[in-house]
């Protein structure tokens, strides 16, 4: 028994717990009484798989229904990888402890480019072809994704047999349902991809092909299998009651965010122009205060978690952020529960929010600048005035706190020197004011953290078009705003710039990237996102081998003309609200957020829904 | 307000472990926190319901016996609801066997009684090897303490309840010291016979099936 093969080793390596399952909320079902089995994989360790709230979400979407079972699955650490290999232990579910191979679907979700090729280790560790076109032609092992990073999934497209566009919990079970009939009737594998590619949301590549120019942009894209000309991602009418979980696996093990997490709103009004996120969760949509209260009051209950945590993009624009906290901090006092609020913006962190938020827990307090002048901030919308940071900061200062976590980017588009020794100069006026304040924390230093991601060019944002600062200019970037900071109350840190490069290629390719990630999985890549692990000496190799010169993706300005590699998926923002955004963030010139004033991005169009205004 | 001064035995048996002590204590939490039971919390600065673990069992042992105290503020609750309460929100593998109130000291904690198997292609060798380290007039371990590694003789401490062949393993119950001044582990033995055995050998279910104090009078 695969058990009993796993058991052996599991004293060997480290948090064992982690691959044995058996926790608190995890659902076993009789496989005699289960026609479809899915396996949702998460391209990482069970430590970060298992705080993502969407797997969350679907892993109990699907177990309501009674002969479909959803089990989960996470990349082994590299030290129970190697066990694995060893002992020929093929990645298995946690529940079952089943080999996942055998499941009817094989369901990623795809969080950050950096993943991808977890995604190809887990293939192969699971004993499945890692090309969608080697596998059999027998309707099972439907290798699917969803999540984030499919809004440009040509970079693995040949990997998978389809994609999930949108939001899972609409459209999961529809194409379950199909697979379920289509099992019954006795159909292939290809009549299953033609049927599932007429569900609005299912893309499968492999009836779209792609031919290039000489210059290797894009000349046309041919569609096949009467498939739709452009896919169309699914959206949840009705969020307020939309199907939320009464219950989540608790892990014994402690996991990056151990606690329960309620989802208030999803979208976002605000636009920023780097910010794909922004985009590709339009149209915003909240929860009732009360919908929020009874599903925090049912976690917590079900769970045993004392610490909830509000789970946007920006919970400080749920309209109704006063009502809902009171209602909250009523129930969460009572209980003995900690409430955190992340995604709160710097502009509306009124005193009131700031009096709830010290009522429950003293945490850290985090702003996303984003740029260093307000020009620069201009330039990517973010419409946040220095006026408004300092207000903040003086706030929280008067508040007993007496660190602030600033984040900013670097190589964005139009930046200059002066943008970067203007983060410096922000971090210097933030510690001034801290001194000039009469009651400010005594005793105490205060300590700024600036932390400087680089700019990723992102697919469906209007900086889509944008091209990445070379890692030369990004790494003399970091060099001038070490040297602008002339005191060790500021404490700078910044992303690797080889990494950041990646992100952009594998963000913005192509279908020829597939080879590559191929190529650098063969040459054991694997945990990209763990500085540990990262080898790019590895990953250019293999864009040489392949004859694919990284900076065509990441370097270059992709013209507004061109055909994009992921223009033929529609997330319902259009592509020429996109173009005018991009050309009035070049005149620096801000779009008010969509409270304000609608800026004709098309969402609610295309959904047939009001506007604000 | 009137405390109920309470001692639960419970079992951790299959998946369970893999749940080491510190995750065993947040796994308790929460137990406690779904059982909705009127725990008593403590009255520092962070409150949090107050229970503590007789002995630390070691990852990946089985115990029949694991001990935990904790207080319920009177609410006219008999033992066997707690029981039934606690047992109704545990993990997998955890089972509560009984509830009742604290009557001796942990601190009267002496010794523990453990199971295990000693698997092995040829299970009389083994037997062989087995009596011939348990008649040696000294085992002498290098057991690691806070204060670095550490030569002790676990032979005078160490009682073999029984040892015999059954389904072509090598089965033993032995008692060891435990409890506040000395903890062995039954793997202290086990180390000490790979190192002497003829043949190689694994060691599997190690279980934890008694607890004992001064003159193997039952802990509960």
């Amino acid at each position: 028994m695969l058990r009993d093969k796993i058991e052996k080793h599991l004293l060997e390596v480290q948090k064992p717990s982690r691959y044995i399952g058996g926790e608190v909320g995890s659902i076993n079902k009789d496989k005699s009484e289960v026609d479809v089995r899915f396996a949702f994989c998460f391209p990482d360790t069970y430590d970060i798989g298992m705080s993502h709230l969407g797997m969350k979400i679907l892993y109990s979407l699907i177990n309501e229904r009674k002969n479909y079972w959803c089990e989960r699955c996470f990349a082994p650490g590299i030290d129970f990888e190697e066990i694995m290999r060893k002992n020929k232990i093929p990645l298995y579910a946690l529940e079952s402890l089943d080999p996942i191979k055998n499941f009817d679907f094989i369901g990623f979700t795809m969080q950050y480019e950096l993943s991808y090729t977890n995604v190809l280790n887990m293939l192969d560790l699971a004993g499945i072809p890692i090309f969608a076109k080697d596998r059999t032609d027998k309707l099972e092992q439907i290798v699917v994704a969803g999540g984030p990073c499919v809004c440009n999934p040509e970079p693995i497209a040949d990997f998978f047999d389809l994609f999930i566009l949108g939001e899972g919990e609409e459209v999961n079970l529809e194409l379950m349902d199909l697979y379920y009939e289509m099992k019954k009737q006795g159909a292939g594998r290809l009549d299953f991809l033609r049927r599932a590619s007429q569900i609005e949301g299912i893309y499968v590549p492999q009836f779209y092909k792609f031919s290039y120019k000489a210059d290797n942009t894009i000349e046309k894209l041919e569609v096949s299998d009467n498939a739709p000309k452009t896919v169309r991602k699914r959206v949840i009418r009705d969020f307020d009651k939309v199907y939320y979980p009464e219950n989540f696996v608790v892990p014994f093990t402690e996991i990056v965010h151990d606690r329960v997490s309620v989802e208030v709103l999803r979208g976002c009004i605000r636009g920023c122009r780097f910010c794909q996120a922004g985009f590709i969760y339009r149209p915003f949509r909240e929860k009732s205060p009360e919908t929020i209260c009874s599903e925090t009051k049912c976690l917590c209950e079900n769970t045993g978690y004392d610490e909830v945590s509000l789970a946007s993009l920006s919970t400080s624009d749920h309209s109704e952020i006063d009502s809902m906290l009171t209602q909250l901090i009523d129930y969460t006092a009572g209980e003995r529960v900690n409430l955190s609020l992340p995604s709160l913006r710097v502009d509306n962190f009124s005193e009131s929010l700031l009096e709830k938020i010290k009522k429950v827990r003293k945490s850290g307090l985090t702003f996303a600048a984003e740029g260093g002048t307000q020009r620069l901030r201009d330039v990517i919308n973010k419409n946040v005035s220095e006026e408004e940071i300092m207000n903040t900061c003086k706030v929280a200062f008067e508040g007993g706190y007496s660190s602030v976590k600033l984040y900013f980017m670097m190589g964005l588009p139009t930046e200059t020197d002066e943008d970067i020794i203007g983060i410096a100069e922000l971090a210097q006026r933030i510690i001034d004011l801290f001194y000039s304040i009469e009651n400010r924390p005594k005793g105490r230093q205060v300590q700024i953290s600036v932390s400087c991601a680089t700019f990723v060019p992102k697919p469906f944002t209007p900086f889509q078009f944008e091209p990445q600062d070379t890692p030369e200019e990004i790494e003399r970037k970091q060099k001038l705003l070490l040297d602008s900071v002339k005191t060790k109350k500021i404490r700078v840190s910044y992303h690797d710039s080889n990494v950041s490069l990646l992100e952009a290629v594998l963000a913005k390719g192509d279908r020829r990237l597939c080879n590559v990630i191929y190529t650098a999985w063969k040459k054991g890549c694997k945990f990209d996102s763990w500085s540990e692990y990262y080898k790019f000496d590895k990953w250019l190799e293999a864009f040489e081998e392949c004859g694919i010169n990284p900076s065509f993706y990441a370097n270059r300005r992709f013209e507004y003309d061109e055909i994009l590699p992921w223009d033929h998926l529609d997330y319902l923002v259009t592509k020429e609200f996109f173009i005018r955004e991009n050309k009035t963030a070049h005149k620096s010139v801000t779009t008010p957020n969509c409270r304000l004033r609608c800026s004709g991005c098309g969402v609610n169009k295309a959904v047939g829904r009001e506007c604000f205004c | 307000m009137f405390l109920l001064r309470l001692r639960a035995i419970f079992e951790k048996t299959g998946r369970a472990r893999y749940i080491s002590h510190l995750d065993l204590n947040r796994c308790m939490l929460r137990v406690f926190r779904r059982s909705k039971l009127p725990v008593w919390y403590t009255e520092g600065f962070n409150p949090h319901p107050y229970y503590s673990f007789a002995l630390a069992l070691s990852l990946g042992f089985e115990s029949r016996c694991e001990i935990m105290d904790f207080n319920i503020i009177n609410d006219n609750i008999t033992y066997d609801e707690i029981k039934n309460k606690l047992n109704a929100v545990m993990p997998e593998g955890m089972r509560v066997v009984s509830v009742a109130e604290q009557i001796k000291k942990i601190t009267a904690i002496t010794k523990a009684e453990y199971s295990f198997s000693l698997v092995s292609e040829d299970a009389e060798k083994l037997h062989d090897s087995v009596q011939e380290l348990v008649n040696c007039p000294e085992i002498l371990i290098d057991k690691k303490t806070k204060k670095g590694i550490k030569t002790v003789d676990i032979k005078p401490d160490m009682e073999v309840v029984s040892c015999e062949i059954s389904d072509g393993s090598v089965n033993m119950i032995m008692r060891l010291p435990a409890g506040t001044q000395t903890n062995y582990n039954p793997t202290l033995f086990i180390e000490a016979l790979k190192k002497v055995s003829v043949i190689p050998f694994e060691a599997q279910k190690i279980c934890r099936m008694g607890i004992l104090c001064e003159n193997n009078e039952k802990f509960f």
